[in-house]
């Protein structure tokens, strides 16, 4: 009925939001990532710490050691009894061996046993309840219990309360786990989110990803699914598989075992779907290859990998819907182009079926059609103006030259018509980049035009040589007609030299000589002579001046000859040379040097010009020492009396 | 008014030709001459365009800083100053003069490209 159909209309509408927002992972191990993991931590262990993660982090990502009796060895060698973190290494080390038994003494037994209190931190506790589940050893999980209980309250950061829901995960699911439970939950909360894209903590990557492999290892131990939403669980992964080369190995066990929890849990299971390769596909390769994973890179065999639907971009039509992918070599596989689609990119949705837990299992993603063109039914032709004389077409076959060229004048005007389509279907085609160049070979002069489809997509190009005189500077002469077909869902470009055409422009408006339009040449070099003689013919002034000077008797008649005199004026007219050698051919350095020897001579030459004068104008003015001496006279008298 | 302002301009140049010596005037003849330099300079560089606009500037900065230095001879040696310049006396205003017309040349030519 009609209220029936409006609730499922409504039902619709809700799960196409909600599938329009759902997030993909946009960060993920690669192969190549795993296997630098890998590399990494079957590195030879320089301790006891290094070989626990080396150890169980490779049995986490489901591998082993190289060299298991090795290890086993070196375990026993290195564990210090007296040590909890210590044995707690070699406890959890030596069960992800495959047959390694460390003997345990009572005295260690209650040495752990007596770790596990209030006044222990929770790393303590931790570390004393892991070895003794390892060692296989009994312990009492409700004393356990109480004790986190009591130290969560007192140590109430990120870390800790990690480390507590992973101990919780080693103890009896008897005990009164729901407490240390509902922690998951305070924790998340804590987790900060950047930009929709990051979950994180913000003590860092580790952090994060221990928070993970705990919170999913006590979730699966009780059986209770985690209080994460599937965006939230998608953007735990972005931030923790993000970082591709890592610090230490501690972060780098801590990114295992997030991996190994993200792809093996009970509840959640994150699904990497990637297209093999470019997502195009064309005649010669039909396949639509697609590589659908969990966090570790391993195929999920199991799955059903289905189209919901697939639509041209462009055109918004469907093509697909409900079309599944076969499963050949661990690469989803759909031959799209069995459907005959138009060259073009399509709209894919892909939903990934199969198990319960698969989060993110719908995906968007762009495919694209690429095609060959082929050039049909190009007819060139000369036609006049006035149509007067009848027009004669030549065809010309892709990808040979037209034989005779084309002559064309101020009265005709030149055409060309053809047909772009797809060679294997022969739909017609609209390309990108449908140009027409002409080249002149002789003056290097290039035109280009696009050429234009009508209606019925067939392309047409004419060219009325009188209009178009100032592209070609009204240079007469061959050119050579190409022409350029060029789109991204083109397999093979064209450029191809049809024909050639002879222009003839009207004589008088042609340019003497072309001048090339390049623009990135360096500018010539400013002539220095041009601006000196300027300097000196265009100083309006200087006449003005030689004749007042001349009026105020400046004279050279009082020139000294002595030899210091003589040398400032030569070291004076040397510097005011060396100024001009300066701007035309030296740089900076090399006038301060000359400077310093030209300057220093002229200095000493002028000082002693100068004093000179000072000396003989003191001469001539004697009045000047009188009035001091007998000032001196005066207190000189004074003193005395 | 314009009576006022021309019997004062009339008095000021008969006293400039009656009272400074003419050691003062080739210096202010010269300081005439860079002062029209300079003008000219500008003038061309707003009639014709700035390019290049580096040689203008340094024409004119040229012009402009000989001014100031001579402007600051004529100080010096003024003999009316000499309370004020007690310590430097014409030739060391002299070679001052010299001394900073050289970095001044130095830099100008520099810049003039």
């Amino acid at each position: 009925s009609v209220s029936n159909q409006t609730s499922t209309i409504v039902l619709l509408v809700f799960m196409l939001a909600l599938g329009a927002q759902a997030l993909t992972p946009s960060h993920h191990l690669s192969p190549s990532d795993v296997d630098r993991l890998q590399a990494i931590l079957s590195q030879p262990f320089t301790d006891l710490k290094s070989a626990y993660f080396s150890i169980v982090g490779l049995s986490k990502l489901g591998l082993s050691v190289a060299d298991a009796n090795g290890a086993c060895s070196f375990i026993k060698a290195n564990v210090d009894s007296s040590s909890v973190e210590s044995l707690f290494y070699a406890a959890e080390a030596s069960q992800a061996l495959a047959s390694c038994e460390i003997h345990v003494s009572n005295e260690t037994r209650d040495l752990l046993h007596a770790a596990v209190s209030e006044d222990s931190t929770v790393s303590q506790i931790h570390q004393a309840v892991s070895a003794l589940s390892s060692f296989s050893l009994p312990l009492a999980s409700q004393e356990v219990v109480s004790a986190l209980k009591a130290r969560i309250s007192k140590e109430d950061n990120v870390l800790a309360i990690t480390l507590a829901l992973q101990t919780a995960s080693r103890l009896s699911q008897q005990a009164e786990l729901g407490e240390i439970l509902e922690e998951i939950e305070d924790l998340a909360a804590r987790l900060d989110d950047l930009g929709g894209v990051y979950l994180q903590f913000e003590e860092g990557l580790e952090a994060t990803a221990l928070f993970v492999s705990a919170a999913y290892a006590l979730s699966d131990h009780v059986d209770v699914e985690p209080p994460l939403k599937e965006d939230q669980v998608i953007q735990l992964v972005n931030s923790i598989f993000s970082k591709k080369s890592w610090d230490s190995l501690s972060e780098i066990f801590s990114v295992a075992s997030a991996a190994a929890a993200f792809s093996n849990n009970r509840f959640h299971k994150p699904v990497i779907v990637s297209a093999l390769g470019p997502a195009t596909v064309s005649h010669s390769q039909p396949l639509l290859q697609l590589q659908v994973t969990d966090v570790l890179c391993q195929p999920l065999s199991s799955a059903d990998v289905v189209v919901e639907s697939a639509s041209s971009v462009a055109s918004k039509a469907a093509i697909l819907s409900k079309t599944p992918f076969t499963l050949r070599d661990g690469i989803f596989e759909l031959n799209f182009m069995a459907s005959k689609p138009a060259s073009g990119y399509y709209q894919f949705s892909v939903a990934v079926k199969g198990d319960s837990r698969l989060v993110a299992n719908h995906v968007e993603l762009k495919v694209k059609v690429s095609t060959k063109v082929a050039i049909n039914n190009m007819d060139l032709s000369v036609v006049d103006k006035d149509q007067s004389i009848g027009t004669k077409t030549t065809r010309v076959e892709y990808p040979s030259k037209a034989k005779a060229s084309f002559v064309a004048d101020s009265h005709q005007n030149f055409a060309m018509t053809f047909q772009l389509v797809d060679e294997t279907t022969g739909v017609e085609l609209t390309p990108h980049q449908t140009f027409v160049r002409l080249h002149n070979q002789k003056t290097g002069q290039e035109v280009v035009f696009v050429a234009e489809p009508d209606s019925k997509n067939l392309y047409k190009f004419e060219l009325d040589t009188a209009e178009r005189k100032t592209e070609f500077d009204s240079m007469s002469g061959t050119y050579a007609l190409y022409l350029m077909v060029g789109d991204a869902t083109l397999e093979n470009p064209v450029l191809w030299n049809v024909a050639d055409l002879v222009l003839k422009f009207l004589e008088e408006e042609a340019p003497s000589t072309i001048q090339s339009k390049n623009l990135y040449v360096p500018k010539p070099e400013i002539q220095h002579e041009i601006l000196f003689s300027g300097v000196l013919e265009i100083n309006p002034p200087l006449p003005l001046f030689s004749v007042q000077w001349f009026k105020l008797g400046a004279n050279i008649s009082n020139f000294s000859l002595s030899p210091s005199s003589l040398l400032f004026h030569i070291g004076h007219a040397a510097m005011l040379g060396l100024m001009y050698v300066y701007w035309t051919h030296l740089d900076m350095f090399q006038t301060l040097k000359y400077l310093a020897i030209i300057g220093s001579l002229t200095f000493l030459a002028g000082n002693r010009m100068l004093a000179q004068k000072a000396v003989k104008r003191y001469s001539t003015h004697p009045v000047h020492i009188y009035s001091e001496v007998k000032k001196l006279n005066r207190c000189m008298s004074f003193g005395e009396k | 008014m314009s009576d006022s302002v021309f019997s004062v301009l009339t008095r000021f140049v008969e006293e400039y030709r009656n009272r400074t010596s003419s050691k003062l005037k080739v210096i202010d003849a010269y300081l005439l001459y860079i002062l029209l330099t300079g003008a000219f300079q500008f003038l061309y560089c707003l009639l014709v365009g700035t390019f290049p606009f580096n040689s203008f500037l340094s024409g004119f900065i040229s012009s402009v800083g000989s001014f100031i230095l001579a402007v600051c001879l004529r100080i010096q040696i003024n003999p009316q100053n000499k309370g004020e310049f007690l310590s430097v006396s014409p030739e060391r205003a002299f070679a001052d003069f010299l001394f900073a017309h050289t970095v001044l040349h130095l830099v100008v030519v520099n810049f003039i490209g």
